[in-house]
This record gives structure tokens, C-alpha cells and sequence, in this order.
């Protein structure tokens, strides 16, 4: 009995050991330099975020629809800390290799501009903008404001109390070019996620929200918040959300959308940046694309390898009007 | 509610959501085996691979992960001293104590049934009351939430056994450790001399790792402890004697647990602290904590169990995810083209009830899983520990480097390892310093809300009366005993005084 009982305690071990070993299975750099440019052996896609997180989530649906494109492996591989710097910081090592892809968001622009980080937007080479996601402004349904006019001119004589999810986030953005074009001040509680601030509308804490549509579509449906208008560029083609207006109708011009997409190492050849902006156009026909867009109620705004590039210029002006150190 | 129970059961007794129930649980329980792995983690990994399958089928694989996980971490926790999750952090206190006497497969076995019961608890509990309880937890605003972290942090302080000043000591240490890195709801970094990696703060998983288990070995390398325990098959099996001693535990703990657990974010770890620093005060049997107390074992692994199910009241009720892993389970919900929300439970009646039910034939699965192999586990101790200390040492930094990829982490967890050693050699609890660590970012976070809230003025603490019942609460936990003490003349004999 002690004999056989050992031996497996033994193996349980080793095996805990071994699958240990294969969870974090490195990748293997397998970089092909000029000519025209195809992938061998097994690419990489760097997600700076934890696993599970929005960038999580946006860099295996876009990892899996390019394995399809692409014929070969992409290993998602989670680099999280700092709050992305980390993930960002280490894609810089990656420089002038085209088997290294990361799934980027704003942070990419937003940390330049707050910390002490070695990279801007410019260190990288831009692949595709997959979609745009706007927030709405939300109260709950017992508040008397109507519009978001209301809360702006509530905001203008009174205490207005506005949740939002971070120091750099987008709630935090569009509160602040709204306090900007309209001159008030809104009363800021500081909160982790999306998640917590939406718990912070229900239980009555706060009194504003400006949250993404994914984040609240349950409450919306349930009637447990109400929205007031979307801080976008149009109204949402969704059913369920159409009927909101955008907060230009009701004339506070304020638009501002959090970017996804994903982009490779600095200095790649052209040949193989353009092979990835093909395959990624490739990628905007799967149906995982409509199926991530639709999942995650963004607007499929995609835009590709320089054109996205001009975006991110003008969005980092935009977000250093705001959070300028 | 008896037509609801009757979908569930109809919905989880399927041959295939049996198969995948199963296969859940299992893989769980070797995630939570893993220093480094928790159920978040091994979550996201494995929601790709269930995509293939009926909605329901892959949640009640997932959530089996998510509670598999909670009996796995307890493993080796008392084995090693070596927590695999957050929430067992507690469990290694006296759970390693009993390993060392020979009683490890008691430890493992009393976990095992005190999870079960406490599943069974707060199962009952959310089946019945999911919606009432999830509307009350949204009254946990910042004010209430910093009550319950001061409360946390009283309790703590009692840990350090002996010394009281200790507690206190590596506490504040954990706290301080927890300001490294950008400040909640600021942009400015703090202490992270220009260090990217820092950024994010210290991770707590691997400070644990690092405390803990290389800490222990180096520890046991220079006392020299070189032979394995002996111990015979018939003490590995828990006693009818230990297993009544430990049902108030059990109860107390799973209460406490379910409760904490409603709430978003206040999560199972504090909830284990939490329910062992009550046991500490109030259990018969408190002069032996610390030192292989059963009750020790049982009521925060209780307690992280229970509030790893009650995490489900707000995910279900309202579509707001009670903890990190909840978030994640979430997320998965709206890849199953799912919509999250307060009306799950009118427009998703299968699914919620399958899964509810699927809760309670996992935890069977579990205990039936574990009650038999917890002899088998205690047996490991067996292997001398020059084999046993190597594997220990390579695990945790394999599983460091897990979890994020990054060389930065192994270098955190040798020197928390250096760190864990010393603290040894000094007599300084872990304990305390863990929490401090855990409950640091929290606590800052509520506080710095509650500040914004109240605009400066902190009087808005007394204005909620779930504020001011938690915060008497924690009054009463810290000058209680002296109380008592000041009115029996015999201060001296501890044993009287837990009959009062």
C-alpha cells in the first residue's frame, strides 16, 4: 500500500510539474526576412492586459481569425502589468520581427502621455483599427434628469457626483471634454472597472455613469438604467440602442470612442506589413469579426496600416488636451 | 421554486453535462494544485475550447473549474505550506501545523467535508434568496466597503499568535508594500523608480509564493528537519471526534463566507481571513490556533468555498461579477451569445437552474473525489525531502514565471523567498503581511472613494447604518477580549474565558 501510494504521489507531482511546464509553453521566433513575406512556424499575439480583460477578449477573436487567414499557429500569450506599460514595453524587444503581434487599445496612447514609458504609438507599425467603442451616458431610472442636458445644467448650479473607471479610461476622457466644452464640473468617485461602476449607479452611490454599451445592455433591456445619450459620432444601428440619441442632438458636441485593433513591431519590412493589413482585411469579412463587433457592441469602424496610423495621431492629440501631463 | 429545481436537476443530470461537471471539477482541482494558476487564469485559457458547445455545457464545465479550484488550493496549503490560490493563504496557518504532526490527511479530509457543507449551505441560500440578496449588496457602496476592510484588518492583527505588536508590524508591511505602483484613480506612479514593471504594483500572487513556499524551504534547509513525517495509514483518516469538534466551525465559516461573498468584490480571501480570525476569538479549542487546531482548517476553507458560490448572487442577479473569476465567466457569457443581466433569470430559466444544480452534483463529485484521496495526498509527505524540496522550489518559479510570462516575477518570488526566510528566523507571522498585500489595494481604493464621496469629510462614514453596524462590530472584535478579561479576575486562565 505505502509502495504504491508513493509512487503515485511521485507521478502527481511530476505531472503537476509538466503541465506547468507546457501552460506556459514559450513561442518559437521563426523570422523571414524579405521577398515577399509569409509566416512560418507560429506567431505570436501579445495581449498587455490579463487574461479575460477587453484586450483579452479582442486579441483571441482577432488571433483565432488570422490563423484561419494566415494557415499558421498564433499563440495568444498574456503579458500584463503596469497597467499595459509592461506588455507594450516588451513588444519593443520584438522590433523588426513580423511573427509578433499585440492587441492594442488606448492604453497604447494614454500611457505616453501620463508615465514615464520607452514607447510611443510611433515605435510600432499599425495594422488594423478593428472597430470603435463609445460610451453612453447613463443615470438611473428614478433620476429626474431626462437629457444630458439636464445633467449639464444640474452640474452647472449643483453636486452632479460622476463614477468613473480609471485615471486614463474613457469615462474619464468624455467627462472631461464635457466639463471642457460646457464649463462645469462634475464630481468625480474613482472606481477599478466598468462593472464597479455600474454596481455604483444601481446602489445609488453616484448619480452619472458613462459606460460602454456592452457593459449595460442587460440593464438597459431590464430597465434597471437608464440612458440618456451616446458621447458618438452617430447613433447606434442596434435595435436596442437606436433610439438614443448622440449627445450633439442635444447639443453638447461631444464625441470620443476607446479604439481596438491590433499592430505589429517597428521597423518590419513593407512586404510584410502589407501582408498582415491583406490578411486583416481578409479578416474584416469572417464572421468572427461581425460576431466580435456584434458581441461586444462596438462600431465597425475598421481602418487600416497608415490610415490608422493617421487616426492614432489625431486621438493622442485629442487624449493630450485631456490628460497632458 | 420546486418546478425550477426540477429544470435544473433534468438539465444537469444529462450524460454529457454529467461528463463535462466532471471533467470541470478534475481539471480545477489540479489548477488549484498550481501556485500561480488560479481559476481566473484557467478560465480565460479554456473558454476557446468550449466554444463548440451548448451554453449550458461549457458554463457548468467552467464554474467547475472555478469551485474545483477552491478544494485544490487547500492541497498544497497543507502539504507544503504553499497556498494555490489566494484563499487558501489562511489554511497553510494550521493546516501545515497538522501536515507536520502526521494529521495531514485529517486537514485535507475536514476541508474536503467543510467545503461541501458549505456549498451546500450557500447553494440553498442562492436558490432561494439570489435576487433579494444581490439587491441588498448593491447598498455596499465605498463607505460600507471600508468598514468591512477595517473590520478585515482588526481581525488580522490577532494572527501574529502571541504578539499582537507583530500582527500589527507585518500588517502595516503588507500595506506598505501594497502602495507600489499607480495610485487608485490617479495617474501618478509610486515607488517604481522608473521600473515598468512596477507599474502595475506588486503582485500579490507572487509575494505568496514567494513567503510561503520558498520561504518554508529555505527555512526548513536551515533547521535541518530531514526526516519526512511518519505516519501511520490509520492516523491519515479524520476521527469521529475531530469531525464533530469541527461542525460549528464549519457553520460559522460558511455564513460568513456566503455573505462576504454577495458582495462585488469584497471576494472569498477576505472572507477566509475573515472567518478564521472569528474562530481565533470564539472557538473552544482558540488556545491551540496556530499550533494543528482542526477548527482551524475547517472554517475558512468553509468560508472560501461558500463565498466562491454566493460570488454567482450578483454575477446571475444582476449581471455584475462578484469577483475577478465571476468577471471572467461573464465575459464568457456574451461569447455564448448570453445577455447578462437582471432578467437572466426570467429569459435563461434552464441555464441558470442547470447551473445552479450542477453546483451541487459537482460538490459531490468533489467530495466523493477527495474524502478517499486525501490519505493518498498525505502520503506524498512521505518522499524525503531532498527529493520534496527541489520540486517545491522548481514549481514556484515555473509557476511565477506562468503568470504573466515575465522573468520580473520569478525575481519577485526569490526575493520574497529571501524575505519569507527571515521573517522566519525572526519569528514574523506571513500572515498578516499576505493580507496586508491583498487587502492594501482595496482599502486605498475605498478610501480614497469614500473621500471623494463624503468631499473630504469622513463623518459619512457614520451616516450609513450598515457602516456604523460593521464598524461597532470591529470595535467589539478588538476590545472584546480585554473586556472580558477586565471582568473575570483570572485574566491568566484562558480556558475559563471561552465559556463566557
Amino acid at each position: 500500500m505505502t509502495k504504491v501510494s508513493k509512487v503515485v504521489g511521485i507521478t502527481g507531482i511530476c505531472a503537476a510539474g509538466l503541465l506547468a511546464l507546457t501552460g506556459c509553453g514559450a513561442s518559437t521566433a521563426g523570422a523571414a526576412q524579405g521577398q515577399a513575406f509569409t509566416p512560418k512556424g507560429d506567431v505570436t499575439m501579445v495581449v498587455p492586459f490579463g487574461a479575460g480583460g477587453g484586450s483579452d477578449l479582442s486579441g483571441r477573436a482577432i488571433a483565432a481569425g488570422l490563423e484561419d487567414i494566415a494557415g499558421v499557429n498564433i499563440n495568444t500569450e498574456n503579458r500584463e502589468g503596469g497597467s499595459g506599460a509592461v506588455g507594450y514595453a516588451s513588444f519593443l524587444a520584438q522590433d523588426g520581427k513580423p511573427d509578433h503581434l499585440l492587441a492594442t487599445e488606448t492604453a497604447m496612447l494614454a500611457l505616453p502621455l501620463t508615465q514615464d514609458v520607452p514607447f510611443t504609438y510611433e515605435s510600432f507599425t499599425p495594422i488594423m483599427k478593428l472597430g470603435d467603442d463609445y460610451t453612453l451616458l447613463t443615470v438611473s431610472p428614478d433620476s429626474p434628469h431626462r437629457t444630458c442636458e439636464d445633467v449639464v445644467k444640474a452640474a452647472g448650479s449643483g453636486r452632479v457626483v460622476a463614477a468613473v473607471s480609471g485615471a486614463t479610461s474613457l469615462d474619464q476622457i468624455v467627462f472631461t471634454l464635457i466639463e471642457q466644452e460646457e464649463g462645469i464640473k462634475f464630481d468625480r468617485v474613482p472606481y477599478e472597472s466598468g462593472n464597479e461602476v455600474v454596481a455604483a449607479l444601481l446602489g445609488g452611490q453616484v448619480d452619472v455613469i458613462s459606460v460602454n454599451p456592452g457593459e449595460v445592455l442587460g440593464q438597459l433591456e431590464a430597465g434597471t438604467l437608464k440612458p440618456l445619450c451616446a458621447l458618438a459620432d452617430k447613433r447606434y444601428e442596434l435595435e436596442a440602442l437606436k433610439d438614443i440619441p448622440t449627445a450633439s442632438e442635444q447639443g453638447i458636441d461631444v464625441s470620443f470612442a476607446q479604439f481596438r485593433g491590433f499592430i505589429a513591431p517597428g521597423n518590419i519590412t513593407a512586404e510584410q506589413k502589407q501582408y498582415w493589413i491583406d490578411a486583416a482585411k481578409k479578416f474584416e469579412q469572417t464572421d468572427g469579426y461581425k460576431k466580435y463587433i456584434a458581441d461586444n457592441v462596438l462600431q465597425p469602424n475598421a481602418v487600416y496600416g497608415d490610415d490608422f496610423k493617421t487616426y492614432l495621431a489625431g486621438n493622442a492629440e485629442d487624449l493630450a488636451k485631456v490628460l497632458g501631463k | 421554486m420546486l418546478d425550477n429545481l426540477m429544470l435544473g436537476f433534468s438539465t444537469a443530470l444529462t450524460f454529457e453535462n454529467l461528463l463535462w461537471c466532471f471533467v470541470g471539477v478534475l481539471v480545477g482541482t489540479v489548477i488549484g494544485l498550481m501556485p500561480g494558476l488560479g481559476s481566473t487564469t484557467g478560465i480565460a485559457i479554456l473558454i476557446p475550447l468550449t466554444l463548440g458547445m451548448e451554453p449550458v455545457t461549457a458554463l457548468i464545465m467552467l464554474a467547475g473549474i472555478y469551485y474545483g479550484a477552491q478544494y485544490g488550493g487547500t492541497i498544497t496549503s497543507v502539504l507544503i505550506s504553499t497556498p494555490g490560490e489566494a484563499a487558501s493563504v489562511v489554511t497553510t496557518l494550521d493546516g501545515y501545523q497538522m501536515a507536520r504532526q502526521g494529521r495531514a490527511g485529517s486537514a485535507l479530509a475536514i476541508a474536503a467535508i467543510g467545503s461541501f457543507i458549505a456549498a451546500i449551505i450557500s447553494l440553498a441560500l442562492l436558490m432561494a434568496l439570489a435576487p433579494p440578496f444581490a439587491q441588498f449588496a448593491l447598498n455596499f457602496g465605498p463607505v460600507e466597503n471600508l468598514s468591512i476592510m477595517i473590520l478585515g484588518l482588526i481581525t488580522v492583527v490577532s494572527f501574529a499568535g502571541g504578539s499582537m505588536s507583530k500582527g500589527l508590524m507585518m500588517v502595516t508591511a503588507g500595506l506598505l508594500i501594497s502602495t507600489v505602483g499607480i495610485a487608485s484613480g490617479f495617474s501618478q506612479a509610486r515607488f517604481t523608480f522608473g521600473n515598468v514593471n512596477l507599474l502595475g504594483g506588486i503582485p500579490f500572487v507572487e509575494v505568496m509564493i514567494g513567503l510561503f513556499a520558498v520561504g518554508e524551504v529555505l527555512h526548513q534547509i536551515r533547521v535541518g528537519a530531514a526526516a519526512p513525517i511518519r505516519a501511520r495509514f490509520k492516523d491519515m483518516v479524520i476521527s469521529r471526534k475531530e469531525l464533530t469538534n469541527s461542525m460549528p466551525s464549519i457553520f460559522r465559516g460558511s455564513f460568513i463566507g456566503f455573505l462576504l461573498g454577495c458582495l462585488p468584490g469584497a471576494g472569498s480571501t477576505l472572507a477566509s481571513f475573515l472567518s478564521y480570525g472569528v474562530e481565533r476569538r470564539f472557538s473552544r479549542n482558540k488556545h491551540n490556533f496556530g499550533k494543528g487546531a482542526i477548527e482551524g482548517v475547517a472554517s475558512p476553507e468553509s468560508a472560501n468555498n461558500a463565498a466562491a458560490n454566493a460570488n454567482f448572487v450578483p454575477t446571475l442577479a444582476l449581471g455584475i461579477p462578484g469577483g475577478g473569476t465571476t468577471a471572467v465567466l461573464l465575459g464568457a457569457f456574451t461569447i455564448y451569445g448570453l445577455q447578462p443581466g437582471p432578467l437572466l433569470f426570467e429569459q435563461q430559466p434552464t441555464l441558470v437552474w442547470g447551473l445552479l444544480v450542477s453546483f451541487f452534483i459537482g460538490n459531490v463529485m468533489l467530495l466523493v473525489l477527495n474524502l478517499p484521496l486525501a490519505p493518498v495526498f498525505a502520503q506524498m509527505l512521505r518522499i524525503p525531502y531532498a527529493y520534496l524540496y527541489p520540486i517545491i522550489i522548481l514549481t514556484s518559479l515555473v509557476g511565477a514565471y506562468s503568470v504573466s510570462n515575465n522573468m520580473f516575477s520569478v525575481w519577485l518570488v526569490v526575493i520574497f523567498g529571501l524575505v519569507g526566510f527571515f521573517m522566519k528566523e525572526l519569528d514574523l507571522p506571513i500572515a498578516p503581511l499576505v493580507l496586508g498585500v491583498v487587502l492594501g489595494p482595496l482599502l486605498e481604493k475605498s478610501l480614497v472613494q469614500t473621500s471623494a464621496l463624503g468631499q473630504g469629510n469622513f463623518m459619512i462614514m457614520f451616516q450609513s447604518q450598515i457602516s456604523v453596524s460593521i464598524l461597532s462590530l470591529a470595535l467589539l472584535l478588538a476590545v472584546g477580549p480585554w473586556l472580558i478579561g477586565r471582568f473575570k479576575s483570572t485574566p491568566s486562565d484562558a480556558k475559563e474565558l471561552t465559556h463566557v
